[in-house]
C-alpha cells in the first residue's frame, strides 16, 4: 500500500500576505455620532437613578457614580478610535476577510461557497455619509458570520454584485 | 395496492388519525389546564347541585367541540408527491400550502407515542434544515404507507435503489447493557434536568397557590424553614444523599425511556437509530447531513468499555430546539465505534498527523478560569454562613478545580489530516469530535492580547451545528492551518449538506 502523504503544499495561498483595506475615515465620524447619541439617553437615565437612588441612600458616594460614569464614557470614546484603523477587510477570489477589535483582535474569512445571502444596511447617521454595512450569513450561528462596516454605499453594492457572480457563475 | 402508495394524488392519513388528533389535542389542553382541574376536583363539594350540572355540561360541550375540531384536522390534512417534491395543504379555516423538495430534508423520522402504538400507526416527521416552521408531521400512517413514503423521499432516483440489503444492527442493546449506560450516566447533569421539570410543575402549582394563599405567610413560612434548613447538619446530610438517589435514579429513568432497545442500522447512504420505551421513534440520518460527530466518555464508562456517539445535523442560527438536532447513540463498543467512523470518514488518514498540543498559556488560562470559580464560590458561601467556618470547604474545592484543570489541559489536544480534523476536549468526560474539512461554514482566529504577546492565537472553526473551538495554537501554525482550511473548502465541490 502507498503511504498516504500529506506534503505541505508549497504555494498555499497566505492570507496574510495580502492588503487589507481600512474601512472609510468618514465611518469613525458616525461611530462617534452614534454612541454619543447613546450616551445622551444613558446619561439621563444614569443621572435621574444617581439622583433618586444613590443621593438619598449613600449620599457620600455620588461623586464615585459620577466619576466611574464619566470614566466609562471617555474609556468607551478613546477604544472607539483606537480601535478605528484595525477595522480592515479583503477580498480575494474566493473568499472575504475582516479583521477587527483592540483587546481581542479577530480575523474572520468566509468563503462566498458558503455565503447562504448577503444584506446591506443602512443606518441613520450612515445615510448622512452615504455608508453602508454588508453582512453575510452562513449556515453557521449567525451571529458569528462577518459584516463590513464603514464602506461606500457604492462598494458595497459592488461587493454584493461581485460575490453574487461567483456564488452563481 | 400500488396506487394507494404512490402518493401521485393527494390523499388524507389513515383514518385513525382522527383519534390521534384528538387524543394529543386532549393531552395539550389538559397540559395546561391539569391544576385548574385538580382544584375543581378538590372542591367539588362545595358546588351547587346547579353548578356541578353547569360544570358537566362544559367538560362535554368541550369534549365534542374537540372532536370535532380534530375530524376538521383531519379533513383538511391532505398531502401528495408531485416531482422531487413533498406538498401539503392543511388548515380549516386558513388553509395552508406547503412544498418541500426532496433534497432539503434532512430526516424522515416514524415515531409512535402511547395511542399510536395502541391503533398501531406512525407518526412521520420530515426534518429539515431551515426554519421550524418549515417542519411537518403526518400523524398516522399505517407501517407500509409510511415505509413506502419515506422509500419514495429517501430515494430521488425511485427506480434506481430497489435491492434492499438484509440489514442487522450494527448496534442493538438490551435492558442489561442499558441499565449499565444508566449507571454510568452524568448523574448531576440528570438531577438538573429532573429538577428543570420540577420547577415547571411548581411554578405552574405556585401560580395557582398564590391566590389562594398569603404571600408574607408563605415567605415566612419558607425563611423559617430555610433557617432550619442550615441549622441542622444532619438534615443537610440527608438532603445530599436523597439527592444523590433522586440524580441516579433519574438518570435511569431517562435512558430507559428514550433508548430503550435501541437498535443502530447501517445502511448505504444513512444510519438508522431506532429506540423508545413509550413514546418509540425510528429515527434516519443521512450519512452527507451529519456535519461532525463527537464521541464521548466519562471513568466510569471507560471501566465498563462503553462511549456515546452524537451526530450532529445542521441547525439554522435562529432555530433554538438545537437538542432536536443532536442524535444520541449510547453504550457503544469500541469496534462499533470504529465502524462508525470509518463509515463516516476516511480516520485512517490520522496515521500520520500528529497529536498537536496547545501552548503552555492554556495551562496557565485553565489554571487562572479554575481559581476564578474558586474564589466566586468563596464569597458565595460567605453569604450563605455567618463565621469563618467555611473556608475549610477549600480543603476539597481548591484540589478538585485543579484536578479537573489538569484533566482538562491533558485532555485538550487536536490533529489535522489531509481532510479531517480531530478535537479533543473534555475535563471528567473525554470528547473526540471529528470534523470534515469541507463542512466549516467560516474560520476566524481570536487573539486576545495577553496571547498577542506570546504569539499564539485561538481558532474558531464555525460548522452548521456549532462551533469547534481550537485554543492557543503558535501564530505560524494556526496561519498555517487556516489558509490549508480555506484552500480545502474553496477546493472542495462536494456538498456540504
Amino acid at each position: 500500500m502507498i503511504q498516504f502523504q500529506n506534503n505541505e503544499i508549497i504555494n498555499l495561498p497566505d492570507i496574510t500576505e495580502i492588503i487589507f483595506k481600512k474601512v472609510e475615515k468618514k465611518y469613525l465620524k458616525v461611530l462617534l455620532l452614534n454612541t454619543f447619541c447613546y450616551f445622551i439617553i444613558a446619561s439621563l437615565l444614569f443621572f435621574l437613578f444617581t439622583e433618586k437612588v444613590i443621593t438619598k441612600k449613600m449620599p457620600e458616594y455620588t461623586g464615585v457614580f459620577y466619576f466611574v460614569f464619566i470614566l466609562f464614557i471617555i474609556s468607551v470614546f478613546i477604544l472607539l478610535i483606537i480601535g478605528f484603523p484595525k477595522r480592515k477587510f479583503a477580498i480575494r477570489d474566493k473568499d472575504i476577510s475582516y479583521k477587527s477589535g483592540v483587546f481581542i483582535e479577530k480575523m474572520v474569512t468566509v468563503p462566498f461557497s458558503r455565503i447562504q445571502h448577503i444584506e446591506i444596511e443602512e443606518g441613520i447617521f450612515s445615510r448622512l455619509f452615504k455608508l453602508a454595512t454588508i453582512s453575510v450569513f452562513t449556515a453557521g450561528d449567525s451571529s458569528d458570520d462577518l459584516e463590513i462596516k464603514g464602506i461606500t454605499k457604492e462598494k458595497a453594492l459592488q461587493i454584493k454584485e461581485f460575490i453574487s457572480q461567483k456564488i452563481n457563475g | 395496492m400500488d396506487k394507494v402508495i404512490g402518493f401521485s394524488e393527494f390523499s388524507r392519513q389513515s383514518s385513525k388519525g382522527i383519534i390521534v388528533i384528538y387524543g394529543n389535542l386532549l393531552i395539550n389542553i389538559l397540559k395546561k389546564t391539569w391544576v385548574i382541574f385538580l382544584l375543581l376536583i378538590t372542591r367539588i363539594s362545595k358546588f351547587t347541585h346547579l353548578n356541578k350540572t353547569y360544570l358537566i355540561v362544559a367538560i362535554i360541550g368541550l369534549f365534542i367541540f374537540l372532536l370535532i375540531r380534530s375530524y376538521l384536522l383531519f379533513r383538511n390534512f391532505q398531502f401528495k408527491i408531485e416531482g422531487s417534491n413533498f406538498i401539503l395543504k392543511k388548515g380549516i379555516f386558513s388553509k395552508k400550502n406547503t412544498s418541500i423538495s426532496f433534497d432539503r430534508i434532512q430526516n424522515i423520522n416514524f415515531s409512535q407515542n402511547l395511542i399510536q402504538q395502541i391503533i398501531n400507526v406512525y407518526e412521520v416527521s420530515l426534518e429539515t434544515a431551515g426554519s421550524n416552521k418549515t417542519e411537518i408531521s403526518i400523524k398516522a400512517l399505517s407501517l407500509e404507507e409510511a415505509k413506502a413514503l419515506k422509500e419514495r423521499i429517501s430515494t430521488k432516483n425511485s427506480n434506481e435503489e430497489t435491492k434492499e440489503e438484509i440489514i442487522y444492527p450494527l448496534l442493538n442493546i438490551d435492558t442489561k447493557s442499558l441499565l449499565k449506560v444508566g449507571f454510568s450516566e452524568n448523574h448531576l447533569q440528570s438531577l438538573l434536568l429532573f429538577l428543570g421539570v420540577l420547577l415547571g410543575f411548581y411554578q405552574q402549582l405556585e401560580d395557582i397557590f398564590k391566590s389562594f394563599i398569603n404571600e408574607d405567610t408563605l415567605k415566612n413560612y419558607l425563611k423559617e424553614s430555610r433557617e432550619f434548613i442550615f441549622g441542622s447538619l444532619f438534615i443537610v446530610g440527608t438532603l445530599l444523599f436523597l439527592l444523590v438517589i433522586i440524580a441516579i435514579i433519574s438518570s435511569f429513568i431517562r435512558i430507559i425511556l428514550f433508548h430503550f432497545n435501541l437498535r443502530f442500522f447501517i445502511k448505504h447512504d444513512a444510519f438508522e437509530i431506532k429506540q423508545g420505551l413509550i413514546n418509540k421513534k425510528m429515527i434516519v440520518l443521512k450519512k452527507g447531513k451529519v456535519q461532525s460527530i463527537t464521541i464521548s466518555t466519562n471513568p466510569l464508562k471507560r471501566r465498563l468499555g462503553i462511549s456515546y456517539v452524537v451526530f450532529k445535523q445542521a441547525i439554522s442560527g435562529k432555530v433554538k430546539k438545537k437538542k432536536e438536532k443532536l442524535i444520541k447513540i449510547v453504550g457503544c463498543k469500541d469496534f462499533q465505534l470504529e465502524k462508525i467512523k470509518d463509515t463516516l470518514f476516511k480516520t485512517s488518514e490520522f496515521i500520520n498527523s500528529e497529536k498537536e498540543y496547545p501552548h503552555a498559556y492554556y495551562k496557565f488560562r485553565t489554571v487562572l478560569k479554575k481559581i476564578l470559580w474558586v474564589l466566586l464560590i468563596n464569597v458565595f458561601l460567605l453569604f450563605i454562613f455567618n463565621g469563618l467556618q467555611f473556608l475549610y470547604f477549600n480543603l476539597i474545592l481548591i484540589p478538585l478545580f485543579l484536578f479537573i484543570a489538569y484533566k482538562k489541559i491533558k485532555k485538550t489536544f487536536f490533529k489535522v489530516s489531509e481532510n479531517l480534523i480531530l478535537v479533543g476536549n473534555g475535563a471528567i468526560e473525554t470528547h473526540y469530535t471529528y470534523l470534515e474539512i469541507f463542512k466549516i461554514q467560516n474560520i476566524k482566529l481570536k487573539q486576545t492580547i495577553f496571547q498577542k504577546r506570546r504569539n499564539i492565537t485561538d481558532i474558531v472553526l464555525q460548522t452548521a451545528s456549532g462551533k469547534i473551538k481550537i485554543p492557543c495554537v503558535p501564530y505560524n501554525r494556526a496561519m498555517n492551518i487556516y489558509n490549508y482550511m480555506l484552500y480545502k473548502v474553496e477546493k472542495s465541490t462536494e456538498k456540504w449538506m
